[in-house]
């Protein structure tokens, strides 16, 4: 029951998923935005991120790349890394890599929104 | 017709190693198995599992150039020359072309192969309305020759964890079955880390079936029930 609890089988294939379909929308998303009504300033850039629907959606977006990483990396690192110690110690590294990025995230979007 | 023929034997040799043949087909040679045969006639130390040679046992499951298929239903004008020969990539050999096939049928025994119906046999058979029987179609034909198994990659990784195409095609089968009363324990069984999800869409298994067969439809579908039954 205890594997059941966790993100694997089922819930990661799913997860995987929902991410990728989401990742894509935003990025189809944020390219039209783009091309349609491109910002000429760094200001009007600013702006519009600032913009609680735009910085919710971008939000949203780096927390579906990093559970999106998490789960891809971890099963390619299940695959090809046998040894369990060193198993531990890669997914401990990619698990210190991926919070490091939501930090740096976190403050770049903490940053703008001051 | 220049043939390239992977060689091993374990009382001699350490490892594997490729040998060449040059043999004539004769008049009524066909197919590979006929030639290898004939090359067998003339170099009896050469190994190979065969038995009703016309695609249905599925003993004879080799590599051929690169890609594995059934050397009784392969062509030999459809080869390219020279035709290399190799056993099943990734099962242990046993010796030249013949693998140990216990990996293989261990997965497949894993996803009990037989109908789980507790309620009492009926006088005669349990009988199927078409369109029940229908959904069995491309699943029962499968002749477990473990073509689309050693060709998959995700079972290369994990021979000990993974079921393998061959595998869950049956599983497939059986979830399926209107006869079958286990549906629930089967999916509960395959949804762990690895004993489905390993299965990376690759679709080599699709690729080779030499019965035209596709698992990856099957894991997909298998995949598609466990989500509708989540919701």
């Amino acid at each position: 029951m205890a594997v059941r609890k966790t993100v694997t089988g089922l819930r990661a294939w799913l997860l995987q998923r929902a991410t990728a379909v989401y990742m894509l929308a935003f990025l189809v998303f944020f390219l039209f935005h783009f091309l349609l009504d491109r910002p000429h300033s760094y200001a009007a850039w600013h702006g519009w991120m600032s913009a609680p629907g735009v910085s919710i959606a971008a939000g949203v977006f780096f927390a579906a790349l990093l559970l999106h990483a998490w789960v891809g990396v971890r099963d390619v690192l299940m695959d090809y890394v046998r040894a369990p110690a060193l198993r531990v110690c890669a997914l401990a590294l990619l698990f210190l890599g991926l919070s490091a990025t939501a930090a740096w995230v976190l403050r770049i979007f903490l940053g703008t929104a001051a | 017709m220049k043939l390239s023929i992977s060689r091993y034997n374990p009382e001699r040799d350490e490892k594997p190693y490729m040998q060449d043949y040059e043999i004539e087909p004769g008049p009524e040679d066909r197919m590979l198995l006929d030639l290898i045969l004939r090359l067998k006639a003339r170099d009896d130390s050469l190994t190979i599992r065969k038995s009703c040679r016309e695609g249905v046992c599925g003993s004879d499951a080799i590599n051929i150039n690169g890609r594995n298929g059934l050397a009784c239903i392969t062509r030999l004008t459809e080869l390219k020359e020279p035709v290399e020969l190799r056993p099943l990539p990734s099962f242990p050999i046993i010796r030249d072309l013949v693998v140990d096939m216990t990996g293989f049928f261990k997965q497949y025994h894993s996803i009990k192969p037989y109908l789980i119906n507790h309620d009492p046999a009926p006088e005669r058979e349990r009988l199927q309305s078409p369109a029940q029987r229908e959904r069995l179609n491309g699943a029962y034909e499968c002749i477990l020759c473990a073509c689309c198994t050693s060709q998959c990659p995700s079972f290369w990784w994990n021979p000990d964890k993974f079921v393998g195409p061959a595998g869950l095609l049956q599983a497939y089968r059986f979830i399926v079955d209107s006869r079958d009363h286990a549906r629930q324990e089967r999916l509960d069984d395959l949804n762990d880390a690895y004993r489905l999800f390993r299965c990376r869409t690759i679709m080599n298994c699709t690729e080779v079936c030499p019965k035209g067969l596709a698992p990856s439809r099957a894991i997909e579908q298998i995949r598609l029930m466990m989500v509708r039954d989540s919701l």
